[in-house]
């Protein structure tokens, strides 16, 4: 019988999506063009070549090592690509994925990945042409939403912010803008340098799309612990709990 | 379950930070009026530019241009808020709150710095039974009036010596203490910290029992000497003003051997120090903040002898204290830099925040345990109050946008909620490892539930503490108390140290004790000399802040008028 993993427990929204995520099952809901989001992560320009940081793997004469007979590089190692980055903000008020989802999403489904986990913002590191895929799954799949979740590379204050009046998380850099069709572009890259041409990525969603798709456990969306007035834990939590007993217990007592 | 709090103590806060009439729960908003001011909405940063302005042509070199942040777009580009000290009517702008800028922060860290406590028994000792010296109160008021002509660096024995100003050295001052009424009763009111008279009736009997009839002197060397050298170098001017003093006092040979039997014993036989050598890796000598164990922290602080009745109070200043000497001056000077520690720190002592969850947790467990310490010590209470006051607190962020962009970091979260939970449960067991353990398990709440912590090393040490809760062996815990900055997981981490001392002190504040790990310490930052309020620390803070603190180690005195 093949092994499932079983990713995160519980049966509301929060608990499936969380799931979804964990396990790569994500519904796609937009297609941003490759040289779209090539543009917007602001390494290389669309079309040029990748540039690298060393040669060919097959023209380096690599010693003799059992593990790198066990693993296949992926086709950015072989080929030399330099490391670069993609990284998210995601607003507190329902967007529909939180740091430690994408590095779990990332870490799970992404090879040759490094994420790192912030409150703020989570970044995802890996040989470029497979970041750039990477980046592209992010962004073309149910973890974004063009008005509360975007790619920063740099000063990305917003996550917490109550968000502006036309409904996007606050940017200092002011890289995304609604029109007055009410789709969002891209007018910067995540560094916050001008695009010499706007990036269109899509149609915000809705509240009650955002309430249905988030991973975060809100008291006025899927709760996690209830409310003051009226406790009521969700599985997570109690998972939580056993998980937080038994390290307390036999953190020095593995017997 | 029992009585709710909702008293919302960051309400009031939030109000002044944003206006009266401001909709707190509002979940959006209109940034776009302040887009038009940036940093000139602010007189603070207004004040910075026209200073540098003003002294550029004098340096010949560019300084402050707050339009140089992020190609040019300024910070500003939402409300600029002040900062409300807790408890306290303080309102301050954030940049009075980095310690460069409050000089009462300052003095707090200097008159810790400043300090040493050596014990008087062991010179007696040694002048009674060695040289046959007859040593009575008299002697005693006699040398420490020359003491405390000597400590600030003035002659005696010698002549012809060099010596400081008195206005420059002040703040320098030695008085004895001793559990010895009797003889306490002999001692120049001057010259003596009085424990009966500044600690409630019960604490002074407990302190009284610990220390036994011993006898200290509470040293505090100038501010001046302390802040140009370092904190090393307190017992050795310490040191060689004491056996000067004990060479005029009783009439000694100024090269004979003794004296190095009491040089010795103000060195190290009968010193304490304020904080421990570190290692090399961290190298700094003693009495630098990264040794100061959490336990001592928490016994610098007064709170516990002014307001014993309300432990909460009691561990909400030893916060406020360690979060500015841990996290601003520390981790945030000595080990890295720059202004970023500051914003993590002020989280712990502003806007009521902290004391609300605090106090929530608290009322929680007093309705349902019976009272401060009768709460049973395991992980069962632990899991209640840290659960309820982490799920209380997430709540509070959620309802009020504007309180979670006040605390715009997860770091500044997880250690507001982890504190709030461990300063309960402290309260309520009377026992610092059940109140780690409901610190660790709020640390994991938080980010379960929220998908986000603090950063990559802060989240480490939380995921992995609880493995190091209820252990005592030196390599798998150690108590709380006579843990500190250097342990190893919590060596690098913002928003922890001063959390760790304040939840020391919950316990001991809980059981009513009227110290948290070294009675002598506790008396020593009893004296009413010090010119840091040891008993309110975030009213300091705020009279730093606001302009109105005058620290001590000023060279103005010395030098040409600004």
């Amino acid at each position: 019988m093949a092994y499932e993993p079983q990713y995160y427990p519980g049966s509301t929204s929060v608990g499936v999506n969380r799931r979804k995520h964990m396990s790569g099952d994500l519904e796609k809901l937009r297609d941003i063009s490759d040289a779209d989001i090539v543009t917007i992560m602001g390494h290389r320009a669309p079309g040029a070549d990748y540039p690298s940081t060393h040669p060919p793997l097959a023209e380096m004469g690599e010693p003799d090592c059992p593990i790198r007979q066990i693993v296949e590089p992926t086709p950015g190692a072989a080929a030399g690509d330099r490391i670069r980055y993609s990284q998210f903000a995601d607003s507190m008020y329902n967007a529909p994925s939180i740091p430690y989802w994408r590095s779990y999403w990332a870490a799970i489904n992404c090879r040759g990945c490094d994420p790192g986990t912030l409150s703020g913002r989570q970044i995802v590191e890996a040989r470029e042409r497979e970041i750039e895929e990477y980046t592209k799954v992010q962004m073309d799949t149910e973890m974004y939403c063009p008005a509360l979740s975007s790619m920063r590379g740099c000063t990305v204050h917003g996550h917490s912010l109550r968000l502006d009046e036309d409904g996007i998380m606050f940017d200092m850099l002011a890289r995304c803008e609604v029109g007055g069709d009410g789709n969002v572009s891209y007018s910067k890259d995540q560094v916050g340098i001008p695009l010499d041409q706007k990036i269109n990525v899509g149609k915000a969603m809705s509240e009650d799309e955002a309430a249905k798709r988030t991973t975060i456990f809100r008291y006025d969306n899927v709760a996690f612990g209830g409310t003051a007035d009226k406790r009521d834990f969700d599985e997570g939590l109690v998972a939580l709990h056993h998980m937080w007993e038994r390290r307390s217990k036999w953190g020095f007592r593995p017997e | 379950m029992g009585k709710i709090h909702t008293k919302k103590l960051f309400v009031k806060a939030l109000n002044k930070k944003f206006g009266k009439d401001f909709d707190l729960a509002g979940k959006s908003a209109d940034y776009a009026p302040f887009k038009e001011q940036g940093v000139l909405q602010n007189a603070r940063k207004r004040e910075f530019i026209e200073w540098s302005k003003k002294l550029e042509g004098k340096r010949g070199i560019s300084m402050y241009n707050p339009y140089l942040h992020a190609g040019g777009i300024p910070m500003g580009q939402r409300q600029i808020v002040p900062y409300k000290l807790s408890t306290t009517e303080y309102i301050v702008e954030g940049d009075d709150l980095h310690f460069v800028n409050n000089p009462a922060m300052q003095q707090m860290w200097d008159d810790i710095r400043r300090t040493v406590i050596v014990g008087l028994d062991m010179a007696h000792e040694v002048l009674e039974k060695r040289l046959g010296k007859e040593v009575t109160p008299e002697t005693i008021n006699n040398y420490l009036e020359i003491l405390n002509h000597a400590m600030p660096g003035a002659a005696v024995v010698q002549e012809h010596m060099v010596e400081t100003h008195p206005g420059l050295v002040d703040d320098c001052n030695v008085r004895m203490f001793t559990g010895d009424d009797d003889l306490a009763d002999e001692i120049d009111s001057q010259y003596l910290i009085n424990i009966n008279e500044l600690f409630p009736e019960e604490q002074a009997e407990e302190i009284k029992a610990a220390m036994g009839k011993t006898s200290w002197q509470a040293i505090h060397i100038p501010t001046i000497v302390s802040r140009t050298c370092d904190g090393g170098t307190t017992s050795r001017w310490s040191a060689m003003q004491l056996s000067m003093t004990f060479i005029d006092a009783y009439n000694m040979c100024a090269g004979e051997a003794a004296v190095a039997d009491l040089a010795f014993a103000a060195k190290h036989a009968a010193v304490i120090q304020m904080g421990d050598m570190l290692p090399a890796r961290r190298a700094r000598g003693p009495n630098e903040p990264g040794g100061i164990s959490f336990g001592f922290l928490a016994d610098m602080v007064q709170t516990s002898r002014t307001k014993p009745y309300d432990p909460p109070q009691v561990s909400l200043n030893v916060v406020a204290a360690g979060t500015m000497l841990y996290d601003q001056i520390w981790l945030g000077s000595y080990m890295s830099g720059g202004v970023g520690f500051t914003q993590y720190a002020t989280a712990a002592y502003t806007n009521d925040v902290l004391d609300d969850f605090s106090y929530y947790g608290s009322d929680y467990g007093v309705d349902k345990y019976g009272g401060w310490g009768e709460a049973p010590a395991t992980l069962e209470t632990a899991k209640d109050l840290a659960t309820e006051t982490t799920l209380y607190a997430m709540e509070q962020y959620e309802a009020f946008p504007t309180l979670l962009e006040d605390h715009f970091g997860g770091s500044q979260r997880s250690g507001i909620m982890a504190a709030a939970s461990g300063v309960s449960t402290g309260c309520l067991t009377g026992n610092s490892q059940a109140a780690l353990s409901a610190w660790y398990l709020s640390h994991l709440i938080h980010k379960e539930g929220w998908g986000r912590m603090g950063f990559f090393g802060y989240d480490l040490q939380d995921q992995c503490g609880p493995t190091n809760v209820f252990s005592y062996q030196g390599d798998e815990g150690n108590p709380l108390e006579i843990r500190g900055p250097n342990y190893p997981n919590y060596a690098m981490n913002v928003g922890h140290q001063g959390e760790y001392a304040g939840i020391s002190s919950a316990a001991h504040a809980g059981r009513g004790d009227a110290f948290t790990l070294n009675p002598l310490i506790k008396v020593c930052f009893a004296n009413p000399a010090l010119l840091f309020t040891w008993d309110d620390i975030r009213k300091g803070f705020g009279m730093g802040g606001a302009r109105e603190f005058r620290a001590a180690g000023e060279r103005s005195l010395v030098m040409p008028a600004v």
